[in-house]
């Protein structure tokens, strides 16, 4: 989604026309498993939708982002909700999240983030949300997804290939769907608990565990 | 254990990726190990633009060191610099990130220079630990920067345009111009092929290889008058060029083609021809490194120092490509000189440690340091910039 990052403050309209309007059920989804009283960080939170949603359940947040356009909005956002309480935002990457101590969330969540990183970033990202949930503390995760089929894939490419164009034509940059998350999710230590996949498997929602063996 | 340099895939890496220039090609990020380095060897980051990562481990070849190679998107060093894909958070990453800091016992790296307007040294101390020093502009530097124990030499600040890359610009555009017309070509005109090419290239290399003469020109104009999309400095230079184009035409289709006049391939050669003409020179001067691109012409800048708050230390100096600066010994100031030289890469202001110097528009509003570092000025930051100006 890194097309419509260029210019933050037309984001949220972006995302909901690019998802046909299906980002809402998404997020709604996503914040199903958030109580009241949690500790949640919100890794890349860009404007913050999916961190409102976590507050609306009783939530406190902290939002990590590298793009301080998008946290400007996303702090705009807090107010205007009166959340700034709730919601603590954080201009860092999650090269920095080692910065945050032992087992201090009950919950990690993740939408359309993971899919900009470097392979070695994530790896990075895994191992470090593992370290600082809580024992047993979920991880949930909504993002672009590579399918495993063939004719998925040549379907998928033809859906996607525009927007691919105009994201490179704009930014001349790409990001690249996630492949096999719910493989490396188990080999960093997580239990899946739920995996959904859309028709076309490319977005995919994944909720984990923090599984209570330590790796060796 | 020396790996002995890939000479053939050197070459044809250049090759192809000169032809695609306008493309970003990222290039695996992370650590790499150049020769045999020991934990005392030098660190150096670079961007992940393929043909970049070729040529600085070309220029490392007899230097034992670690490459880090950050995520800038496939973009170069100075365009992501400037644009917001090398910035803090790239360079943090892969210093956290590569393991990097298993395999040394100092915590310095040298990063190329132009990487200063999107890089702060000051948060990469204060969240690394690690001391960034600049390293030279041109790659073909770093040996002679290594060996002298990290000092850069006069010629090592500063950005030029040397022919081999006004060269490399030329067959950035010439390529894909002539690919794109040859699709239209190929189906109605095959036969004029090879004259098209010929043409294609021709201008876009006259263009190049003249431009130290219409320097003068673009320069004198932006002295004037600081805002022009397309003023009497381009005007005269698209004259000159289309002149030539129409030189070129008049040759292939009334002197070569000796048969009868024909008006429409006379005509459309002079079309095609005008067309790219006008490409090449719009956005001639965000195609070299001196100027900053008219097409982000909206936004021009001049660059104010305070004197109450500048200590002197001269580290705008060391990272201005284009030698703006003057140090006042006496008062141990620092004086912007040479604002005709200077491209607004906005260097001196994220640098500068005391945040002594800013930017001022032409309608005398001031971009502090802060906003500059936030929002950078090309691309991300253009449409918020406006927004967020008090
Ligand atoms: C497509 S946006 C998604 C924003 C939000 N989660 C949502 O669903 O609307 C991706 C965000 O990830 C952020 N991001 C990219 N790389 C990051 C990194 N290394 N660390 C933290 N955030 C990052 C970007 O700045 C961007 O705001």
């Amino acid at each position: 989604m890194k097309v419509l990052e260029s210019s933050p403050h037309r984001y949220d309209k972006g995302i909901r026309i690019l998802t046909l309007g299906k980002i809402d059920e998404i997020y709604d989804r996503l914040v199903e498993n958030i109580d009241k009283g949690d500790h949640v960080l919100d890794i890349g939170c860009g404007t913050g939708m999916l961190s409102v949603r976590a507050i609306n359940k009783g939530a406190s947040v902290v939002g990590i982002d590298i793009n301080p356009q998008m946290l400007e909005i996303a702090s705009k956002r807090a107010e205007q909700l009166d959340y700034q309480a709730e919601l603590e935002l954080l201009e860092m990457g999650v090269a920095e999240m080692d910065g945050f101590e032992d087992s201090s969330f009950d919950k990690v969540m993740s939408s359309l983030c993971f899919s900009e990183l470097p392979e070695y970033e994530l790896e990075y990202t895994l191992i470090q949300t593992r370290r600082v949930l809580k024992e047993e503390g979920l991880f949930i995760i909504g993002d672009e997804n590579k399918p495993r089929t063939l004719i998925k894939k040549i379907l998928n490419f033809l859906i996607r290939f525009p927007l691919v164009l105009i994201t490179y034509i704009l930014t001349q940059t790409t990001t690249s769907a996630l492949y096999n998350l719910d493989l490396k999710l188990q080999s960093s230590g997580f239990e899946l608990i739920s995996v959904r996949n859309n028709k076309l498997e490319n977005f995919i929602e994944i909720i984990a565990r923090k599984s209570k063996e330590s790796l060796s | 254990m020396k790996k002995t340099f890939n000479w053939l895939s050197y070459f044809w890496i250049n090759v192809v990726e000169t032809l695609l220039r306008f493309f970003p090609f990222p290039a695996k990020t992370g650590m790499v190990k150049i020769g045999s380095p020991n934990r005392n060897s030098p660190v150096l980051l670079t961007c992940n633009f393929q043909l970049t990562v070729r040529r600085v481990k070309h220029a490392l070849k007899d230097v034992d060191c670690y490459l880090l190679i950050a995520n800038t998107k496939g973009i170069n060093v100075w365009c992501a610099a400037t644009g917001g894909h090398l910035n803090n958070h790239s360079v943090i990453s892969v210093i956290k990130t590569s393991g990097i800091e298993k395999q040394v016992d100092h915590k310095k790296i040298v990063l190329p220079q132009l990487a200063a307007p999107g890089v702060e040294s000051k948060v990469i101390k204060k969240k690394t630990s690690w001391k960034v020093l600049w390293g030279p502009v041109d790659i073909k530097d770093i040996k002679e920067f290594l060996d002298n124990n990290f000092t850069k030499s006069e010629k090592m600040h500063k950005v030029t345009f040397p022919l081999i890359e006004r060269i490399e610009m030329a067959i950035m555009w010439a390529f894909p111009l002539s690919v794109f017309l040859s699709l239209i070509w190929i189906p109605f005109f095959i036969d004029e092929l090879l004259a098209l090419w010929v043409q294609v290239w021709a201008i876009s290399l006259i263009t190049f290889l003249l431009y130290p003469i219409f320097e003068p020109l673009l320069l004198k104009e932006k002295r004037q008058k600081k805002h022009a999309f397309f003023g009497w400095s381009k005007s005269l230079i698209l004259i000159f060029v289309s002149s030539f184009a129409l030189l070129g035409t008049v040759v292939y289709t009334i002197i070569l083609n000796t048969n009868m006049f024909e008006p429409w391939l006379f005509a459309r050669w002079c079309i095609f021809s005008f067309i790219v003409s006008i490409i090449l020179v719009i956005d001639l001067t965000g195609t070299t490194p001196i100027f900053k691109s008219d097409t982000h012409g909206d936004k021009v800048f001049t660059i104010k120092v305070d004197s109450e708050k500048c200590e002197g230390t001269g580290i705008c100096l060391s990272v201005c490509p284009r030698n703006c600066f003057e140090m006042d010994e006496e008062k141990s100031l620092a004086i912007f000189k040479r604002e005709q030289d200077c491209v607004q890469c906005s260097a001196c202001i994220v640098q500068c440690p005391f945040d002594a110097i800013q930017f001022e528009d032409q309608k005398g509003n001031i971009f502090t340091p802060e906003t500059v570092r936030k929002f950078k000025l090309n691309l991300s930051g253009k449409r918020t910039i406006r927004e967020n100006q008090s």
